[in-house]
Formats: structure tokens, sequence, C-alpha cells
């Protein structure tokens, strides 16, 4: 799983924040090889965010370079008021959105979606690791999450997948929302208790 | 904003702000509990309402935890791929530039000769408007000057009013 920070993890956040300004300066003026470091510096976690609302791999890709083509064609425009980061995550929460809505389905993840690589991963972790499942619980207990987080509304969920899936802070959040970090903590807490509910309901209902 | 947490008291709000600060490794409610500070643990462990908290934000955590095993990752061809699709978008860009340009070449000969027609016949018209107007010009300073030559005199008319006065008087 990626780490929120793919790279760099030893910088701080405004040493960081700081280079990213200097790339996007350099990217606005033309300069390719700065946009495409921004690119490897921010794909982890922009997967890590299409993933956690979409979960078909080619989707998932799809948005991705969507999302950094948009980007690069609209940079100039960008003011670098907010953090690059915060603006690149915008762009890809909102374009998971408009294509959940262009399909009106929330599409689950199967396991022909699974590339060769990631069902590699899954199968030697079986081996290894006790705490590790094998492809078609991990396929379950996806379908089984997926299930419980039904109960809330696109933006309560995407919500929810950030921080408690993607480790993004309250802050973050509200800023690829465009909402304020009050509001944000509210619905979290709102969501958490919805889901908390209906996975109890489901548990009595199992005789768990 | 309306929206609140319904908790009411202004600890509940710090238990709660509390655990949105959380690490995700802090994972079962003891460790949830025990992560937090000394007052908020007190509160937490004494109030109904914040031990439900803790109970959903701990339920939560667990029922999403496995996701995070599952979260996809970019493969080392992403950024080239990506860098590929901004050349091949950049370009088309200029084909469609170029082609409209073509295609303004492509039309100049017609455009030319379409320019050169409307130039003769808008010449021809300019020249057919004149020529009938000086036409109608020559007929008016005619017709003038006609009205001028026919019509009598003042000094003449004087003369008739004065010959008439003249034999009239006794």
């Amino acid at each position: 799983m990626p780490e929120p920070a793919t790279e760099g993890r030893a910088e701080t956040g405004e040493v960081r924040q700081e280079a990213d300004r200097e790339l996007v300066r350099r990217a606005q003026q033309g300069d390719k090889q700065a946009f495409e470091v921004l690119v490897r510096k921010h794909q982890g976690r922009v997967f890590a965010v299409a993933g956690g609302i979409l979960h078909s791999r080619e989707d998932v890709e799809d948005i991705a370079q969507q999302v950094f083509l948009k980007a690069y064609f609209s940079i100039k425009r960008f003011d670098q008021r907010a953090a690059f980061s915060t603006w690149l995550y915008k762009i890809t929460v909102n374009e998971c959105w408009d294509l959940l809505r262009k399909r009106k389905v929330r599409p689950l993840m199967y396991e022909a979606d699974l590339s060769e690589e990631q069902a590699h991963t899954y199968q030697s972790r079986e081996a290894g690791g006790e705490d590790a499942l094998d492809v078609s619980q991990q396929l379950e207990t996806r379908q089984q999450v997926e299930q419980w987080l039904d109960c809330l509304d696109e933006k309560d969920r995407t919500m929810l997948v950030l921080k408690e899936v993607q480790g993004f802070t309250v802050e973050e959040i509200a800023g690829i929302m465009g909402l304020n970090g009050n509001t944000v903590k509210v619905r979290l807490f709102r969501a958490r208790q919805r889901v908390a509910e209906r996975i109890r309901r489901k548990k009595r209902a199992a005789g768990v | 904003m309306s929206e609140t947490r319904r908790m009411g008291r202004p600890e509940c709000d710090e238990v709660l702000n509390e655990l949105e600060e959380l690490k995700a490794e802090e994972l079962n409610s003891g460790e949830v509990l025990g992560a937090l500070t000394g007052g908020s643990k007190r509160h937490a462990v004494g109030c109904e309402d914040c031990r439900s908290a803790v109970d959903d934000f701990v339920t939560t955590r667990e029922a999403l935890w496995p996701m995070r095993a599952m979260a996809l990752e970019a493969g080392p061809w992403f950024a080239a791929r990506v860098m590929a699709d901004v050349r091949a978008a950049e370009n088309e860009i200029e084909e469609k530039k170029e082609g409209l340009w073509i295609s303004v070449r492509r039309l100049a000969p017609r455009l030319v000769a379409f320019a050169a027609l409307l130039l003769v016949l808008g010449g021809t018209w300019a020249m057919e408007l004149r020529r009938r107007e000086s036409a109608t010009g020559q007929v008016e300073v005619r017709q003038a000057e006609g009205l001028f030559e026919n019509a009598p005199s003042a000094q003449l008319n004087d003369d008739i009013l004065a010959t008439a006065a003249e034999g009239t008087r006794p």
C-alpha cells in the first residue's frame, strides 16, 4: 500500500511544499521535466485517492492519467494559493465522481480487475505472513466493506476512505473537498456512527 | 454552520478532536483510549456518549483496515505514459492549429476568385449608380434653367402696373 508521502519521507511538509511550488513554477513556464517530477512525486497518492473511490485498476489508471493530463493543461491557471497536492487531489476526487455519475453505479472489485502483479502480491502475502489473506478472501472482504459503506453518500464515503484508508488529515480532506475542518469532523463522526451501526446490526443478524 | 456532533459538552468535543488526530495504527479501543490525553481519557471513560463514539471509531477503523492492504499502486511506467500522453495531446492541438491553416491555404484561390468577383460586381454597380446620378442631375439643372428663363422679370411687371396706373389717372 502506498505510504501517505510516497517520496522523501524525511522531508517536512513545508520543505516538500516549497519544492512543489518551485516545480510548479517551472512547469508553468513549459518545463516538461519539472512536470514529470511532479507526476512521480504525486502519482502514489493520486492512485490511492482514486483507488479509494473506484477500485477497478483500469478505472483508477485511466482516471490518474486523466488527472495528470488535466493538471498539465491547466497548470498555468493554478495560482498556488493552495498546495499543489490539494489541487491535484481535488481534481482526482472530481474526476472520480464524474465517472461514477456517468456510470450511475459504484463498481465493485472483481477478480478480473486484479492485475497479475497484484494477484502475485496477495499470493506471496498468503505464503509469507500469518495476517495474509488469499485473493478470493481479499475480494470477499472488499465487497463486505463496500456493503458497509453503501449506507453513506459519495462525499461521506470518500471522506471516510481518505481518512481511514489513505491516512489523510482532516485539514487535507477539508482542502480537497472544499469544506471547512469542522464540517469534515462532523461528517466523519456521523459517517462512523452509521457504518458502525450497520456493522453491529449485520453481526447481530449473523449471530456473531 | 448548523452541523454539530450533538455531544453537547466541550470535553466531548475535545475527545472527538483527539480521536481525529490519532494515528492509524492505534486500533483497538484499549489502545485508542490509551492514546488520548489525560483529561480526555478520564472524561471518555466516564461519558457514555464518548465511549460509544470511541466504539464507533474503532469499529469503523477495523472494518476499513483490509482496504489498506488492497490499495492500488502506480506502475513504474506510469509517469512515462503520462508524459507520452501529454506530448500526444500537444501534437494533436498543434495538428488542429495546422489543420486550420492548411484549410485556409487550400481555400485561398477560391477566396481570391470570390473577392475578385465581388470587386467587379461592386465596381460595376457603383459606376452604374454614378452614371444614373449624373444623368438625373443634368435633367434637373436643365429644368431649373428653363424655369428662370421663362419667368417674367419684376421690372416688366412694374412697367405693366405703372402703365395701367397712368391709364386710369384723370
